[in-house]
C-alpha cells in the first residue's frame, strides 16, 4: 500500500522509531487488559489479533509483513483493550510511540492526509468485514475472502484462517478441495 | 505500602505477558528436554510449571469467588498489608535462586507429567488476566482472599495478585536454570 509506505519513510527519516523487537512463534506482544497505544510496524513475519469469550479464542485480524498492525481501540481512546496480538512465526517489530506519531502527522499536512486514507480503508476493511460474519453461508464467506485477500492464504496457517472464517479446520480444508 | 492501583494492574498484566511469553517458548522444547532434572530431588521444567498449575487450581477460583462477593468499590490507590508484603518479598527470586519449603498438595515431584502440563498453565494465566480485569470493579485492599497454605489467615486482593505473579516468576526462572544445567550436576 503506497501510503504505508509514505509513512513509513517519514518515521524512518525523522529517525523516530522508538526501538525495535523480535518475538518469537506464540509470543505476545500484547495481552487481554493492557492499556497499548503503540503502533507496530511488522518488518517481517506475522501476527493475529483475537479475543477470549468464553474460553473460546475468536481471530479478529490479521498482521503481514510490511503493514502497521495495532490495538486500534487501545490507540484511540487510551483505555484498557481485550485483544491479544499474538505472533504466528518469528515476528521483528519496529515500535512508534502514539504521541511520537500524533507529532509527526500533526506537523504535516500531507502526512495527514495519508494517514486519513490509511484510516479510510481501515472503515472500508471493516465493513467487508462486517459483511463476512453476515454472511451465512461458509462457502461464500471463503470466497468473500479468498478473493479479498489472497496473501491470508499463504501465509497464515489453516486453523486460524478457519477460525477468522468461523468454521471448523475440517470444514476449510474440505471447501478448499471442492 | 501504597500504590496507584492502576499503575498496579498494568504493572500485574505486563508481568503476566512475560511470565506467558516465557512458558510459550518451553513448548518448543522435547519431551525429554521439559523432563530433564538436575538431579532426582530437583524439580525439572514440567514439574515447576505444574507446581504453578496446583497454586491456580487453587487461586483462580478463589479470586473469583472473592471478586463475586466483594460490595466493596474501587480505589485510587491500593495499600498493601503486612502478611501480603512479606509473602510478595519472599517470592522475590535473588540472584541466586533461595530454597524454599513446598508444601505436599503443591508438590509434583514423581507425578507423570507432559506438554499439557504447559496448555493447562497458559489457559490459567488467561482466566487469570480475566480476573485482573475484573477486579477493577472492587477495592483490591478491602477485598480479601484466603491462602493456600492456612485457614486462618486472609490475604488482601491486590497482594494476592502480587504474590501469583512473584511466584510464578520465581519458578518460571527456576525452570529456565534447570535447562541451563548440564546433567547430574548438583547446585
Amino acid at each position: 500500500m503506497k501510503e504505508t509506505q509514505l509513512l513509513i519513510k517519514s518515521i524512518d527519516n525523522n529517525n523516530l522509531w522508538e526501538k525495535e523487537i523480535e518475538i518469537r512463534r506464540n509470543e505476545y506482544l500484547k495481552v487481554k487488559g493492557s492499556i497499548d497505544t503503540n503502533l507496530y510496524f511488522i518488518k517481517n513475519g506475522s501476527l493475529r489479533i483475537y479475543v477470549i469469550d468464553e474460553y473460546e479464542e475468536h481471530t479478529i485480524r490479521f498482521g503481514y509483513q510490511n503493514n502497521f498492525i495495532v490495538s486500534l481501540d487501545s490507540f484511540i481512546t487510551e483505555r484498557p483493550s481485550d485483544f491479544y496480538i499474538q505472533a504466528i512465526k518469528k515476528t521483528n517489530i519496529k515500535i512508534i510511540p502514539k504521541k511520537t506519531f500524533k507529532n509527526l502527522i500533526n506537523s504535516n499536512l500531507e502526512l495527514q492526509n495519508v494517514w486519513t486514507k490509511i484510516l479510510e480503508q481501515l472503515i472500508l476493511q471493516q465493513l467487508e468485514r462486517e459483511r463476512d460474519i453476515l454472511t451465512s453461508s461458509p462457502i461464500e464467506r471463503y470466497k468473500r475472502v479468498l478473493k479479498r485477500s489472497p496473501q491470508l492464504f499463504q501465509e497464515i496457517p489453516n486453523k486460524y484462517i478457519a477460525d477468522y472464517l468461523r468454521m471448523t479446520p475440517e470444514t476449510l480444508s474440505r471447501i478448499k478441495k471442492s | 505500602m501504597k500504590l496507584n492501583t492502576e499503575e498496579l494492574i498494568a504493572e500485574l498484566i505486563e508481568q503476566t505477558r512475560i511470565n506467558i511469553n516465557k512458558v510459550e517458548k518451553f513448548r518448543e522444547l522435547s519431551e525429554s528436554e521439559l523432563n530433564h532434572k538436575g538431579n532426582i530431588e530437583k524439580w525439572s521444567v514440567l514439574e515447576c510449571i505444574e507446581h504453578l498449575n496446583l497454586y491456580g487450581v487453587f487461586y483462580n477460583p478463589e479470586i473469583r469467588k472473592s471478586i463475586e462477593k466483594s460490595i466493596s468499590k474501587p480505589s485510587e490507590t491500593f495499600k498493601s498489608g503486612i502478611i501480603g508484603n512479606y509473602f510478595v518479598k519472599t517470592m522475590l527470586p535473588k540472584k541466586k535462586l533461595n530454597k524454599m519449603k513446598t508444601s505436599k498438595d503443591k508438590n509434583p515431584l514423581g507425578s507423570s507429567l507432559n506438554i499439557n502440563v504447559i496448555d493447562r498453565f497458559l489457559s490459567q494465566q488467561k482466566e487469570f488476566l480475566e480476573l485482573i480485569k475484573k477486579s477493577k470493579n472492587v477495592n483490591l485492599t478491602k477485598t480479601k482472599t484466603a491462602i493456600s497454605i492456612s485457614k486462618l489467615i486472609e490475604m488482601r486482593l491486590g497482594d494476592t495478585f502480587r504474590f501469583i505473579v512473584a511466584h510464578n516468576k520465581r519458578h518460571i526462572t527456576q525452570a529456565e536454570n534447570v535447562l541451563k544445567q548440564p546433567a547430574g550436576n548438583k547446585v
